[in-house]
């Protein structure tokens, strides 16, 4: 309820470097300094976040002009567009920038970095400097990859099988396999940041049960970080060691065995869509109480299955193998454990739901998106138990059913958790409020875009339309078109918050501490929060999602 | 309340200077160790793909694995893995005398532990040497190999050169971290400061000797 | 210097192994034989007996998450 910020702060916290404020100039972490050195070299870690937002929004642009390219050439059956090299180019960049630059790196690294001190009621992450020098790695790793992409491109598909990736292909392969090893180390250090920091920097008072999911989530998210990463490190180092000096061990003219690299690839990557999926879970988590005014229904459940999803995630990776060689045991024992898998999931959507059910919903922007992620997620999520089954994925491995299926959690569940968020959470990070009618606009257009861009890939998949191909058969045109169509509209609803977003930095209504009268220590402070996130010590609160409707068994409401 | 950073108590020997954001030393303190053993299991988990790989290796291609092992060079491989285990003593040597504020025998003892694993680089370079005189690195593709009329036997040997490459990459960047600590830990007043860094740092040199402990015997011991 | 002389006796042992390779199975005794030296390095040389529980279980997640990638990649490979 507090204005943005007091004029002269506490003057005793205030760093003496620094002059006082004045009235022009507030003292909130982004304008307390506005040298180029004070953003570059910044270990306040909601600057990093920014940063991290403005590298990832780039990252995202040039993925989706790649996913463009994709669409155009698959208008026309027959690859006229363009030749097939420069498709598997596209759809190879499109998923390598994605993967590594956007979809892991996005909700994590800006609304973690952003929020986790704050919700833990801490002045920064342990280890702040090494937070920096995340950036600065992904950064390394970033360039890395654009420098392939520029040369030339890169055409193995984002998952560098060999021995296409080792002995084939004659793209710019050790360039991008270089970027993305570098990149892998940004998300190791932004996960041991977080562990340590949510272990160690709790404020008085703030136990494990009365932090919010979001932070929850983005703990099991970073042990997935710790646990997986160096794996496909491994992977990428013996791909590179194999490209460059023929070391064999994926090569079957020399005795070795590309399922080998498969198996180190997913061991990584299976986990890696959890680490995707994880963040998106903890902000849907926090906007639905908040835009239900009503507690989060199931607090411990829903907390238990993200530490269950982080476990469970790591003994599935073979149900990308099932019809590559691997032996019927595993297959058998990778089926039946990606089953399991989907209970933690299916927990946090019913706990969800229940939250929403009889609660005081206001649909604003931020609400919208999650309750789109939450039927996207469901129907992607659904979707994965027909590719775990053994017999069906014989017919639909490596169709447009998958990539229907990973583009409805990937995009309907993760970007739409990215978007709800960053118009959630807008009032605080900049202290201003975004236009709500252009907010729900957008929401909508994306809503709408995405469905017909991907619906129609679920039916050609069932049809048997392979993946990675240029050219199709002219009977599946209508549908391609369909979906080409589709994402036309899904790209003017991504660019419509570029402009109203930015547009809102300076014309904005400046926003309260709490404009959505969300619980959270991080409403808590001012919007924007001081350089030091609180005043004083935060008093943490006894009970989380405190918010006014307290539903009982009985449904009867306590406000 | 409290000013940027907090000095040790000069009554203490040895202390930690308190960074802004932590609340007391003992979470400082906890925090470094915490993150580092963080650190160490992402160390774990990448030497271990290299491991699960010999493994694999091993069950696809017996013989020629026996094969390649047994032209490895086994008592140099032995010799090194004394010399790590000699620094890793120097190094504990050197932790315990942080925590008595004994300085001068400390930075001693911490430059012995390099000067080791600078040794250890030293053999293995020479050992490196000793491959490539006997024709036994398959991956230079100019030159002739040993073990040609075994085909299987390249990818064994060839990971060994990238496990012990990785390896010695971790011992080189763990000595030259090691010697830049050794230069602050020589300054006035460092153990004051900053006495866990020697402890924390520590961690990570007996970390390299553990994998390396590991990696001796799969490579150089058990397929022969 | 216990610890040191444990160690070094241990790498003894495996060496001796390794150079006689006195019966079929060895390689079981000399695997065994590692892992107590890990062991000893681990709770020991490292000091993880000493430390919290929460330092203890990092300490040993990682090898039990090594055995996850290890025991499910074996499913395939021995079974094929």
């Amino acid at each position: 309820m507090s204005s943005a910020g007091t004029l002269h702060g506490d003057a005793a916290a205030r760093d003496p470097h620094i002059p006082p404020p004045t009235l022009d100039r507030p003292d909130d972490y982004l304008h307390a300094q506005s040298t180029l050195r004070s953003w570059f070299l910044t270990t306040d870690h909601k600057r990093i976040a920014l940063l991290y937002l403005a590298s990832i929004t780039a990252f995202f642009v040039i993925g989706a002009v790649a996913a463009g390219f994709v669409r155009l050439a698959l208008v026309v059956p027959d690859g006229a567009i363009m030749t097939n090299d420069t498709y598997n180019k596209a759809f190879t960049i499109h998923g390598v920038v994605m993967v590594w630059f956007f979809l892991i790196p996005s909700i994590p690294a800006t609304f973690g970095n952003f929020l986790i001190p704050l919700m833990i009621g801490a002045k920064d992450l342990a280890f702040p400097k090494l937070n920096l020098t995340s950036w600065y790695v992904f950064m390394t790793g970033a360039l890395f990859t654009l420098v392939a992409v520029v040369l030339g491109g890169v055409d193995t598909g984002w998952t560098f099988y060999a021995p296409l990736s080792t002995a084939f292909s004659n793209t710019w392969v050790l360039p991008a396999l270089i970027g993305v090893t570098i990149v892998g180390f940004s998300s190791i250090l932004t996960g041991l940041n977080f562990v340590v920091t949510i272990h160690t920097m709790r404020a008085p008072g703030m136990t494990w049960f009365r932090l919010p999911i979001f932070v929850w989530t983005h703990y099991a998210t970073s042990l997935i970080f710790l646990l997986a990463t160096p794996v496909i490190t491994l992977a990428l180092i013996l791909l590179i060691a194999e490209r460059a000096f023929h070391v064999g061990v994926f090569d079957p003219a020399y005795g070795g065995d590309p399922v080998l690299f498969q198996h180190l690839f997913w061991f990584y990557s299976h986990p890696a869509v959890y680490i995707m999926v994880l963040p998106g879970m903890g902000v849907i988590s926090e906007i639905v109480p908040a835009f239900a005014q009503k507690k989060l229904f199931g607090y411990r459940f829903v907390a238990y299955a993200a530490i269950g999803l982080a476990s469970v995630t790591f003994f599935v990776w073979g149900h990308h193998m099932f019809v590559n060689g691997q032996s019927d045991l595993a297959s058998l024992a990778f089926s039946a454990l990606s089953f399991a898998v989907a209970v933690p999931s299916a927990v946090k959507v019913y706990n969800w739901t229940a939250t929403i059910h009889k609660g005081s919903l206001r649909l604003d922007t931020p609400m919208l998106y999650a309750m789109g992620y939450i039927g996207l997620f469901v129907l992607g999520g659904l979707t994965g138990l027909y590719l775990a089954t053994l017999a069906i994925n014989q017919h639909i491995h490596a169709t447009y059913f998958v990539v229907a299926h990973f583009h409805y959690i990937m995009v309907g569940g993760t970007v739409l958790a990215f978007l709800g968020g960053l118009h959630f959470w807008w009032p605080k990070i900049t202290g201003r409020m975004y236009s709500e009618p252009w907010g729900r606009i957008s929401a909508l257009f994306i809503f709408i875009g995405f469905n017909v861009t991907f619906f129609p890939q679920f039916i050609l998949g069932y049809l048997g339309m392979p993946r990675r191909y240029a050219t199709y058969p002219p009977e599946f045109q209508l549908l391609n078109v369909l979906s080409s169509a589709g994402s036309t509209i899904l790209a003017a609803g991504y660019l419509f918050p570029m402009v109203y977003l930015v547009h809102s930095l300076w014309f904005g209504r400046r926003a309260p501490g709490n404009p959505w009268d969300a619980k959270g220590l991080e409403w808590e402070t001012a919007s924007p929060p001081p350089p030091h996130n609180f005043a004083g010590v935060p008093r943490v609160p006894k009970v989380p999602y405190d918010y006014p409707i307290q539903a009982q068994e009985t449904g009867r409401q306590h406000t | 309340m409290s000013a940027e950073f907090i000095g040790a108590n000069p009554a203490e020997p040895v202390g930690v200077t308190r960074a802004g954001h932590f609340a007391t030393d003992a979470q400082q303190r906890h925090a470094a160790t915490f993150g580092m053993w963080a650190w160490l299991l992402t160390e774990l988990l990448l030497f271990a793909g290299l491991f699960l790989t010999a493994l694999i290796l091993r069950l696809l291609h017996p013989e020629a694995v026996q094969a390649a092992a047994g032209h490895l060079k086994f008592w140099i491989g032995a010799a090194n893995t004394v010399v790590l285990l000699c620094s890793s003593l120097t190094m504990s040597a050197a932790i315990e005398l942080s925590r008595l504020g004994w300085q001068r025998m400390m930075v001693g003892c911490l430059l012995a532990t390099a000067s080791l694993g600078a040794l250890f680089l030293m053999l293995k370079g020479y050992e490196y040497h000793a491959d490539y005189e006997e024709q036994m690195m398959p991956f230079l593709a100019r030159r002739p190999y040993a073990l040609a009329e075994q085909p299987a036997t390249r990818l064994f040997v060839n990971l060994y050169y990238v496990a012990t490459a990785l390896h010695a990459l971790h011992l080189f960047t763990g000595i030259a971290i090691l010697l830049g600590l050794t230069w602050k830990a020589s300054r006035p007043g460092f153990l004051q400061r900053h006495q866990n860094w020697i402890e924390v740092y520590g961690l990570y040199w007996h970390f390299i000797d553990l994998i390396w402990i590991i990696a001796f015997p799969v490579l150089y011991v058990v397929n022969r | 210097m216990r610890t040191f002389l444990a160690l070094l006796a241990l790498l003894a042992v495996n060496v001796a192994l390794g150079a006689t390779r006195p019966f079929e199975q060895v390689w079981l005794v000399e695997l065994g034989v590692v892992a107590v030296m890990a062991a000893i390095i681990v709770l020991v040389s490292m000091e993880v007996r000493r430390e919290p529980p929460l330092v203890r279980l990092f300490a040993g997640v990682g090898f039990f998450w090594a055995a996850i990638l290890f025991g499910m990649t074996l499913t395939d490979y021995l079974a094929r």
